[in-house]
C-alpha cells in the first residue's frame, strides 16, 4: 500500500495549462521587443508598477484566505444550503456562496448531490450567484475602487443573488 | 476513526475494487467498533464527473481516510483538500484493508488519525493550503498583468474612449457582454477593470464588466448545465445577465450619488 497526498500530486497536466496563457503573453513580449524595444520596456514597466501596487493587498489576501481555511471546510459550507425556512434558507445559502473558495467546477458535483437530498433550485442560485462577492480579494478591490464603490456593489450583487434565486425559484415552479 | 473503503459489495467480506470512482459502494468502516455503513455510489455508472460523486460521499461522511486500489489526481486533491488521507494500490477484501491499515497504524503511530493537539500542528497545512490556492491563481494572474502593461504601452487612450463612448446603457451593455464571455479568477477582473479605469473607461463600463465576470461566465455554462440541468443552468444565466446589468447601473448611479455628498 502507499499513501499518497494530493497536494503533492496536484494534477500536473493542469498545472501546465495554467502555463500556456502567460507562456503566450511572454511570446507577445518577445514579438513587441523585436519590433519595438522602447514599447516593450514600457509595457515591462506599466507591469512592475501594476505588481508593486498589489504587493501589500496581495498580503492581506493570503492572510484572508488562511483564515477562511483555519475555520471552514466545504461541507460545512455546504451543509448550509437547504436547511432552515424559506427566509433562513437564503441567509444561509448567502453566507455559504459568499465564504465558499477554489473554482466553481468544484462545487457543481456537490450542488448536485445536494439538490438531490432536497436543496431548492433557488437556493443553489443564491449560492452561485454569491459567489462573485469574495471577502478575502477586498483588499486589492478596494485599493483600486475605494470602499464606498466596493460596500455597493457587494450590496447589490447580494441583492441581485437574491433576487435571481427567488426568480428561479418562480420559474422553475418550487 | 472513519475509513472509506472502495467496494463491489456492501459487506466487509466484499472485494476492494480498484478504481474509487466508479466503485459500486464505499463501505464507511470505524476500525475499531468494526461498524460499517455500505452506501452506493451514484457514480458507479461512470458517467460524467463519476469520481466527483465519490469524493463528496467520502467528505459528507467525514471519513479520515480513504482505502482503494486507484483514485485520479483530481479526486485526490479534494480529497486531501478535506484532511482526508489516501492509500492506494489495497487489494483483497474490505475486511482484510481495514487489518491491513490498523497494523500498519500500530507499527507507525505517526500515520495514526488522531487530531493534533497543538494549533500550530492545524496551522501548517492551512498555510500550505492557501500558499497552494494562491499559487494556482498566481500564473494566471501574472499573465493579466503583464498583458495590461502591454495594453498600456500599445492602445491608446483615444482608441479606448472611442470604444467606450461615455453612453451610460450602451458602456453598461458593452461591458457587461465583455465580462460574460471572459471568466476566472475575479481578482483577474479587478485588475483588468482599475486599469480600464485608470485609462478613462467609464465607471458604468468597468463595473458592468466586473459584475459579468463574477456572476456569468459563459465559458462555464456547458458544465453548470451537465451538473444542475439545461433548465436551471439557463434560466440562471439569462436571469443573472439581466441582472448584472441593473446591478451595475445601480452601483454606478448610487456611487454617484454617495460622492456628491463628498464621502
Amino acid at each position: 500500500m502507499k499513501t499518497e497526498r494530493s497536494g503533492i500530486f496536484a494534477d500536473k497536466r493542469s498545472g501546465l495549462k495554467k502555463l500556456i496563457f502567460p507562456g503566450c503573453v511572454l511570446m507577445i513580449y518577445g514579438i513587441v521587443f523585436v519590433i519595438n524595444p522602447a514599447r516593450a520596456a514600457m509595457a515591462l514597466r506599466s507591469s512592475t508598477d501594476i505588481f508593486r501596487n498589489l504587493l501589500i493587498p496581495l498580503g492581506l489576501v493570503f492572510t484572508l484566505m488562511v483564515f477562511m481555511n483555519l475555520f471552514l471546510k466545504p461541507t460545512h459550507i455546504a451543509s448550509f444550503l437547504g436547511k432552515g425556512s424559506r427566509s433562513r434558507g437564503i441567509i444561509l445559502s448567502t453566507a455559504a456562496g459568499i465564504i465558499s473558495m477554489g473554482p466553481i467546477y468544484a462545487w457543481y458535483p456537490l450542488l448536485k448531490e445536494l439538490r438531490k437530498e432536497g436543496a431548492a433550485n433557488s437556493l443553489i442560485a443564491v449560492f452561485l450567484g454569491n459567489r462573485a462577492v469574495k471577502p478575502f480579494l477586498l483588499p486589492i478591490m478596494i485599493s483600486y475602487f475605494g470602499w464606498v464603490y466596493v460596500l455597493l456593489l457587494t450590496f447589490f450583487t447580494i441583492g441581485g443573488s437574491v433576487t435571481v434565486g427567488f426568480l428561479v425559484g418562480i420559474l422553475l415552479k418550487e | 476513526m472513519k475509513i472509506a473503503i472502495s467496494a463491489e459489495k456492501p459487506d466487509l467480506a466484499a472485494q476492494v475494487t480498484q478504481r474509487f470512482g466508479i466503485s459500486s459502494y464505499l463501505i464507511i468502516v470505524d476500525p475499531e467498533t468494526m461498524e460499517i455503513e455500505a452506501i452506493p455510489n451514484p457514480g458507479a455508472a461512470g458517467k460524467q464527473a463519476a469520481g466527483m460523486q465519490a469524493v463528496v460521499i467520502a467528505i459528507s461522511k467525514e471519513v479520515d481516510m480513504v482505502l482503494t486500489g486507484y483514485c485520479s489526481p483530481t479526486a485526490m486533491k479534494y480529497l486531501a483538500d478535506n484532511g482526508i488521507d489516501v492509500v492506494t494500490g489495497v487489494k483483497g477484501t474490505v475486511a482484510e484493508a481495514v487489518a491491513q491499515y490498523g497494523q500498519q497504524a500500530n507499527v507507525n503511530p505517526a500515520r495514526s488519525m488522531e487530531k493534533p493537539d497543538f494549533a500550530g500542528a492545524a496551522l501548517l497545512p492551512v498555510l500550505k493550503r492557501s500558499g497552494m490556492q494562491l499559487v494556482n491563481l498566481l500564473p494566471v494572474f501574472v499573465g493579466v498583468v503583464l498583458l495590461i502593461g502591454l495594453f498600456n504601452a500599445l492602445i491608446s487612450k483615444d482608441l479606448l474612449l472611442s470604444i467606450f463612448s461615455g453612453n451610460a446603457l450602451l458602456d453598461t451593455l458593452f461591458g457587461s457582454g465583455l465580462g460574460s464571455i471572459l471568466a476566472g479568477n475575479p481578482l483577474n477582473s479587478y485588475v483588468i477593470g482599475g486599469e480600464l479605469l485608470e485609462q478613462g473607461v467609464s465607471l458604468y463600463a468597468v463595473t458592468a464588466f466586473i459584475a459579468a465576470w463574477v456572476t456569468i461566465g459563459l465559458v462555464q455554462l456547458p458544465a453548470e448545465m451537465a451538473a444542475l440541468g439545461k433548465k436551471f443552468a439557463l434560466i440562471r444565466t439569462v436571469l443573472s445577465m439581466v441582472l448584472c446589468i441593473a446591478i451595475s447601473i445601480l452601483t454606478v448611479v448610487t456611487y454617484y450619488a454617495f460622492s456628491v455628498w463628498d464621502l
